[in-house]
């Protein structure tokens, strides 16, 4: 896995497992996504009161949490 | 409406199945596309990223679509976050609705909206057209990159990914982050600059050094995040009443069934949340 960024390409995603994602078969990718996926119920304590998408940042009385932006 | 560029190769089954948010939107989906994938996991379909915890969907303004999803998620357990209900009159307001479940060790968390943000009414219904036999649906690149110009500063290296996947100049020039790759794509299709000047106003910098582009891509960001962050801090001010309810709400649903859970969420915010919410 390329940890490299490729000369001349700015502004580009650029996690150490991005780099190759396009060229994972279908079972690589899925594999590798499930496997990121478990481990990242770790942090689920540290996002609970967090959302990801839509109208709402954190849960009302957790504005403290709010350092997206 | 802009070219899109080609759809990814179908997956496979079991590519489906190892992701319970894909495997998700095969029941939300049985009969009927009722759900397009959107967000974090469509940027993991599109296979930019694997690191997206939460599934995303569009949904549409269909009582019935919606009920099938509610007893879909009520079969695996899901309950309510606080937010608006899985119901058409506050989605069609542009709200989003949130719910979550555990499969095993995993936690799932579903959100849902029927309007996403910066998708005109015609984009939309070119997406709902574009994927109506998709197995899954999913959101394409260009509308990708529209949902993700957000407040999150963490976003905008994404869309200067997705980008990377354009061909057709005219996009690249309307979307990429990278000042190499806009004067790059510049120095060969001048005459497109102009024209597209009025969507995209860095774009009348060109010809200029690479470090005023790159100044220009800084600004542009920070107005597009100033902006998202307006939209949801007017949101956030319309869900003042529902706040202040939210410990009696959550009492009253603690343990019940999805079904009871989102009678008294539509019961309450029918009191405390206004359909609509005038963002400046």
């Amino acid at each position: 896995m390329s940890t490299e960024r490729p000369a001349g390409e700015d502004d580009e995603f650029t996690s150490a497992e991005a780099n190759d994602l396009a060229n994972c078969s279908d079972a690589e990718f899925s594999a590798w996504w499930r496997l990121w996926f478990e481990q990242a119920q770790a942090t689920n304590h540290l996002d609970r009161h967090r959302y990801s998408h839509g109208v709402l940042t954190v849960e009302p009385g957790y504005e403290d949490l709010d350092d997206d932006g | 409406m802009p070219a899109e560029p080609p759809a990814p190769q179908p997956a496979q089954p079991d590519h489906l199945a190892s992701n319970p948010y894909f495997a998700l939107s095969r029941s939300f989906n049985a009969g009927r596309v009722r759900a397009i994938i959107s967000s974090g996991q469509a940027v993991v379909w599109h296979r930019m990223s694997e690191a997206s915890k939460d599934g995303d969907w569009i949904v549409r303004e269909d009582a019935d679509d919606l009920a099938h999803i509610r007893a879909v998620l009520a079969e695996r357990g899901a309950v309510y976050r606080f937010g608006a209900p899985l119901d058409v009159r506050w989605l069609a307001g542009g709200w989003s609705a949130h719910l979550e479940f555990q499969d095993g060790p995993l936690r799932l968390r579903t959100d849902f909206v029927s309007r996403p943000p910066r998708l005109s009414p015609a984009r939309l219904a070119a997406l709902w057209r574009k994927t109506e036999h998709d197995d899954p649906p999913v959101i394409g690149i260009l509308d990708l990159i529209a949902l993700k110009l957000t407040q999150r500063e963490r976003d905008y290296p994404i869309v200067g990914t997705l980008a990377k996947r354009l061909s057709d100049p005219a996009a690249i020039l309307r979307h990429s982050r990278s000042a190499t790759m806009l004067l790059r794509t510049a120095a060969g299709h001048g005459d497109l600059l102009a024209p597209l000047a009025s969507e995209r106003p860095l774009l009348a910098t060109i010809p200029c050094a690479q470090e005023t582009l790159e100044a220009a891509l800084d600004h542009e960001r920070r107005e597009l995040m100033r902006r998202d962050q307006r939209r949801i801090a007017a949101y956030v001010a319309a869900m003042a009443g529902l706040a202040r309810a939210r410990g009696a709400l959550e009492a009253a649903w603690a343990g019940k069934p999805l079904a009871d859970q989102h009678r008294i969420l539509v019961e309450c915010c029918a009191q405390q949340l206004p359909v609509v919410v005038h963002v400046d």
